[in-house]
């Protein structure tokens, strides 16, 4: 569509872009989907129309990015989450929903929402924003619920208030005079949220490119430096951020002047630190406002849903049960009354430290009573990704485990079957060692 | 062990990903069969037996689009594989398609016709340009079966719309996960459909489909492996065996891959290529892009070599690897197949009966129903489903005579069982075991004298007269075994009794190799767990002792075909999916009249055809002997072929059956009336039926045959339920004549079919179907 990151066009306006020129992707120059995170930088070199047949033979040379820029700008935004651990984020104009999509797997984020004037319900595919099968055997550690609203940047819905990011990338170029009078009332004034970035292309670097038009025919301006800032100073002012100069498409050597391709603002809500972390609760005085339409919306399976907490738990569990009774059964064992002790520790050599082994070592042993396998809690919850989910909290992990698995009487151990589908092969192939009367 | 066979059968087929399923039956529903089988031009109706009240899990289609529908061809400009992209990217211009439409990934349906029959449109992927051309191909009437296609595209969407989510064909509510906790597996439960016309309607068919999850990645079984077996050579030998074949899922991106092979010399730390040129270590990489941490950095890595898919086999692929740690495993493994407690486990919650079924199925039909946004999506199109089951008359045959010996019994008409009375009576022809062998390994003594024992009780009444056998104590591997085969087994050995510690794949194919290489006598393995429990141990000893009976050329009983000179033919086919080449097909024929005797072949091929190519070298031979036997070729051969993949029929029609017609011409003298009817078999359906009592659904009886609503108007065939089951809903089995020159009736094939059903030996309780087509061929399905 329109821009790399996609439409944002007015209401109404819905119409399908034909062709961008915008200079980041590499749409005149091949056509390789391939993206890396590679260092970002620019390099000049002579066009190559091999792969396609319509494109037309550029006069001038083509500057290509590495990564292309869309993507160093979505790089930007990504960074910039996880380096201020950023829990509920929007992204205005979200197009194709690729930056939602990349955001998605920061463990911090816990809401994403992304507004669109040409959002469309299912077709699309919520696909890559649901959970799909891996959501549910590796659910993420905290929430996630991931909304998408067909609305405009222009238009108040209270539901986008109170967030820790608003994104809008390459969208305000795509604003007509009137809406981006609008514009900062609706996202600075009232969605007010703790940071914006903006981005927006820098017109400056444009002699650089082959045509000399605006990048995007949807494009209703393209500023310099000078005009961006001025208009984010003022934004800042008036409504109380603080706003920093960056931008991403480095240019090519010797044209350094024009400056970056992208240039981007980044505004900080000027209040206090401690107010910063309530702000994800909308503030009392906001009324109820609904004006955009819901077209798809997901919550991701986490550990803090006591279901996949369960199941993450005694599947980590039973892992390790697995992998101590390998060894249990292995070992040499003796009879101490009606129990089957181990002579050795039952301590896996592999994937821990060790530290965490010692510490194993110490702790009491696994044993069996007839057909059936015991592992104290005691043991189990040195075990790292075991303690990791408990915090190490020993009412935590009987309480659980109580659920899903059998506990012994005094409910100080697990009990598992001695033979199972994995074990059976050690019996098999006779790799059991005897148990020792004593 | 049936019905655990069949429940493996349905978790493979949820674990193998078959791409073209769906448009393999589409191939197949516009064959017209019956065009050539002009005896059959009325009707292919029944008339015998008692008539029943069916319901069937199809709900009719009562309204759908009356007007033409446009047909568009979409093309893409570089190409682009991935078909939610070309759909992205034609959606590009919903605007100019507008709201109602459907779109299969290649080509498009409208109900209007656009402004102009080509355009040329420009999306943009990524940045890039993307031509993406429109153009008219065909104007589809609503009764077009390419409709068809379509209604299944966006019954599909529907079922995403109501968060369902898609693995493979089948769509699965996660959200209803159940867990086995100390199996660390899960189990989603699901749906599967088509929309189909039959007979007199278009009908939505819906099944219950589970989906089985391990709780478990590659690097988990390298860890457990690591830990049980130090030594660097066996270490990699078992993680091979263990994973290569497998199919792994990566959770972060929802792919799957099949595992080709292992590469130990690399770790995640190793650096790749990225497509700009970028090198970066696996580590960074599924970090940065992922936020995934590969905690374990000396696992080797997996290698994919890409999907398999029939018509690239030839194509070279670019490997991809795969850190394990972030690999999961999916489907049953061999391990998990073996336990019973495990496959008792996932059974008890698979396995629905009808009401339960039922149940599931009006849950989705209501959701259906009730769901504002569905309700839209199928208003455009005016796609309207009947809320509850199809319900038509069918019919149920008489109990099928079985002849053992002097006596006569019919078979139970409740159970389709007859094994009470095969104990009671000498069997129909028998062989006496007079120089035998039982191996036994250490510490199984007790088994092995048990076993005897035991069959000393049963034989005298089944007629056979038993000596003495050579008894063997060996250790427990397939080195001991085999030199006490080579050091025992003489001309005289009629029969070996092996009895196995274990279920060990290794020494039972040793075993076998050796008993029909090396030295071709009857044998028989047992493993000492099943000799072990004292209350079933009367019944195992003699299903055995029929068993061995068959192998040494004995027979059971009989049923009466009604037919004289007929040989019979069934031919299966399987596909190696571990090594991705071979196809095996299982080829049995009759060879005396009573059907009690059998010539059987295996016949191996490359590639994923299911074709039989060797056809005609085994019909020629099961000819050869037939004549043998009975001095005179047969007059007519039924050929029962099972194995056939959708999407297939036609080739059935244009080689197979030829084939063999021409081979026949080739054996048989000028005009000599050779007839050949051939049947197309098929097990894996989703099409259930059901009866009501007492107000609830029930299974039907064994022996009931559907023949109308939900067989096919081109296409001559029925359905039989030949099988009753305890637990759960019983599959019907299809039956499609594609080739008649016997030219008989319904009520004659039907019947005939019926009957061969109870001709298999190894479990007379109705075993599901022309079991007798991998009877006596040296592998077992299973």
């Amino acid at each position: 569509m329109a821009s790399g990151h996609a439409p944002q066009r007015p209401l109404g306006d819905a119409k399908p872009t034909p062709r961008s020129l915008e200079p980041g992707g590499t749409g005149l120059s091949g056509c390789r989907l391939g993206r890396t995170a590679g260092a970002p930088a620019a390099q000049v070199w002579a066009p190559q129309c091999n792969s396609m047949d319509n494109c037309e033979v550029p006069s001038k040379k083509v500057i290509e990015f590495k990564p292309p820029v869309y993507e160093q700008r979505y790089y930007f935004v990504k960074n910039l989450v996880n380096r201020h651990g950023l829990r509920k984020i929007a992204d205005l104009g979200f197009g194709d929903a690729t930056l939602l999509w990349m955001l998605k797997y920061h463990r911090c984020v816990q809401y994403l929402v992304g507004v669109d004037v040409a959002a469309r319900p299912f077709e699309w595919g919520g696909g890559r924003l649901s959970p799909g099968v891996g959501g549910y055997i590796v659910p993420r550690e905290l929430d996630l619920t991931i909304t998408l609203y067909r609305g405009s940047a222009v238009q108040k819905d209270s539901r986008l208030c109170g967030f820790d990011l608003i994104t809008c990338i390459e969208l305000i170029e795509h604003l007509d005079s009137e809406d981006l009078a609008k514009f900062p009332e609706v996202v600075f004034g009232y969605f007010s949220p703790g940071m914006v970035v903006i981005s927006t292309p820098n017109s400056e670097f444009n002699p650089l490119f082959p045509a000399s038009t605006f990048r995007d025919p949807d494009h209703r301006f393209e500023w310099n430096r000078t005009q961006f800032q001025t208009w984010a100073l003022d934004v800042a002012k008036l409504y109380n951020y603080s706003v920093e100069f960056t931008g991403v498409g480095d240019p090519p050597a010797g044209a350094e002047h024009v400056g970056y391709c992208t240039q981007i603002g980044v505004f900080q809500k000027n209040i206090a630190k401690a107010t910063e972390s309530s702000i994800s609760e909308p503030e009392e005085h906001v009324p109820e406002e609904h004006i955009y339409e819901v077209v798809y919306t997901t919550s991701y399976p986490s550990l803090q849903q006591s279901k996949y907490f369960r199941l993450t738990l005694s599947s980590e569990s039973v892992k390790a049960i697995g992998l101590m009774k390998s060894r249990f059964l292995r070992g040499l064992r003796k009879r101490e009354g009606d129990r089957v002790v181990p002579l050795g520790s039952c301590t896996p050599q592999f994937g821990l430290t060790e530290a965490q082994r010692a510490e194993i070592d110490q702790s009491p042993k696994p044993y069996s009573v007839g057909e059936k396998f015991y592992v104290p809690l005691e043991r189990l919850i040195i075990y790292p990704k075991v303690n990791h989910l408990v915090a190490g909290s020993m009412e935590k992990l009987r309480t659980i485990l109580a659920e899903g698995l059998r506990l012994n009487g005094d409910q100080s151990a697990v009990q598992v079957e001695l033979v199972d589908y994995q074990t059976q092969r050690l019996f098999d192939e006779h790799l059991i060692s005897p148990v020792l009367e004593s | 062990m049936r019905e655990e066979a069949q429940l493996v059968a349905t978790l493979q087929a949820t674990s193998v990903k078959e791409r073209n399923r769906f448009g393999g039956i589409f191939r197949d529903h516009v064959v017209d069969t019956r065009q050539y089988l002009d005896h059959v031009r009325e009707s292919t109706a029944g008339t015998q037996g008692r008539p029943v009240k069916l319901f069937t899990n199809h709900f009719r289609v009562t309204s759908r689009p009356q007007q033409v529908t446009y047909k568009y061809n979409i093309d893409y400009m570089p190409d682009i594989e991935d078909g939610k992209v070309r759909t992205e990217l034609l959606l590009q211009h919903k605007a100019l398609i507008g709201k109602c439409h459907i779109f299969d990934g290649s080509s498009l349906l409208l109900p209007q016709k656009l402004l102009s029959p080509k355009m040329e449109l420009v999306s943009l992927l990524k940045k890039q340009v993307v031509k993406v051309t429109i153009e008219f191909t065909s104007e589809l009437t609503p009764t077009s079966p390419d409709c068809l296609r379509y209604y299944n595209i966006l019954f599909r969407r529907i079922l995403k719309m109501m968060e369902l989510e898609q693995v493979g064909r089948n769509y699965y509510n996660k959200r209803e996960a159940t867990e086995f906790s100390d199996h660390n597996l899960v189990i989603w439960p699901g749906y599967v459909t088509s929309i189909l016309e039959y007979e007199t309607s278009i009908t939505l068919c819906a099944d219950v489909n589970h989906k089985l999850v391990r709780m478990q990645t590659a690097y988990d079984l390298i860890s457990a492996l690591c830990d049980g077996f130090p030594a660097k050579q066996d270490l990699q030998e078992q993680v091979s065996k263990q994973l290569v074949g497998s199919i792994v899922s990566t959770v972060f991106n929802n792919k799957t891959y099949r595992v080709d092979d292992i590469n130990w010399e690399e770790t995640p730390r190793t650096t790749f290529k990225t497509s700009d040129g970028a090198e970066i270590t696996f580590v960074e990489y599924y970090k940065t892009r992922y936020d995934q941490v590969v905690t374990e950095l000396n696992q080797p890595l997996l290698i994919s070599k890409g999907k398999w898919k029939k018509s690239q086999r030839d194509t070279p692929q670019e490997p991809v690897l795969l850190v394990p740690q972030l690999c999961h495993l999916t489907g049953l493994t061999d391990d998990l197949r073996r336990n019973y407690r495990v496959m008792r486990d996932l059974a008890l919650h698979m396995r629905l009966d009808p009401e339960k079924r039922q149940h599931e199925l009006q849950k989705l039909m209501n959701a259906i129903q009730t769901n504002k946004e569905v309700q839209q999506e199928l208003q455009l199109w005016d796609l309207k489903f009947d809320a509850s089951f199809l319900s038509f008359s069918g019919r149920i045959l008489k109990e099928v005579r079985i002849f053992q010996g002097r006596r006569v019994f019919d078979s139970h008409p409740q159970f389709a069982d007859w094994s009470k009375e095969t104990r009671s009576g000498p069997l129909l022809n028998v062989k006496s075991l007079d120089h035998w062998l039982i191996l036994y390994p250490t510490g199984n003594y007790r088994a092995a004298s048990f076993f005897l024992q035991s069959l000393r009780r049963v034989t005298p009444t089944m007629g056979i007269s038993m000596r003495e056998a050579k008894i063997l104590e060996v250790s427990d591997t397939v080195q001991s075994y085999t030199t006490a085969l080579e050091n025992h087994v003489s001309s005289k050995t009629q029969m070996v009794v092996c009895v196995l510690s274990s279920e060990k794949k290794d020494l039972y194919d040793s075993i076998k190799q050796y008993l029909c290489v090396s030295c071709p006598i009857p044998s028989q393995c047992v493993i000492a767990r099943t000799l072990d429990k004292l209350q079933t141990l009367m019944t195992i000893a003699t299903k055995l002792a029929q068993q061995m009976n068959c192998k040494m050329g004995g027979a059971l009983w009989k049923v009466d075909t009604g037919l004289q000179n007929t040989m019979f033919i069934g031919i299966d086919c399987f596909h190696d999916i571990v090594h991705r080449r071979k196809s095996i097909a299982g080829f049995v024929s009759s060879i005396n009249q009573e059907l009690t005797q059998w010539f059987s072949q295996c016949l191996f091929q490359e590639s994923g055809q299911e074709l039989v190519n060797g056809l005609k070298a085994c019909l020629e031979a099961a000819l050869k002997l037939w004549c043998k036997h009975n001095l005179f070729l047969p007059q007519a051969i039924i050929v029962y072929r099972d194995g056939v993949g959708d999407g297939q029929l036609q080739a059935l029609l244009d080689h197979e059956v030829p084939q063999i017609e021409s081979s026949l011409k080739s054996v048989y003298p000028k005009d000599s009336g050779v007839k050949l009817t051939f049947i197309v078999v098929k097990k894996r359906i989703n099409t259930r039926f059901f009866v009501e009592s007492e107000g609830r659904l029930r299974n039907p009886l064994p022996g009931t045959v559907i023949d109308v609503e939900v067989t096919k108007r081109q296409w001559y065939d029925f359905f039989i339920v030949s099988q009753s089951v305890k637990d759960g809903t019983v599959t019907p089995t299809h039956y499609n004549v594609i080739h008649d020159t016997v030219r008989f009736t319904p009520d004659r094939i039907q019947c005939l079919t019926y009957r061969l059903c109870h001709m298999y030996y190894n479990l007379p309780a109705g075993e599901q179907t022309m079991r007798f087509v991998s009877c006596n061929s040296p592998f077992e399905v299973y």
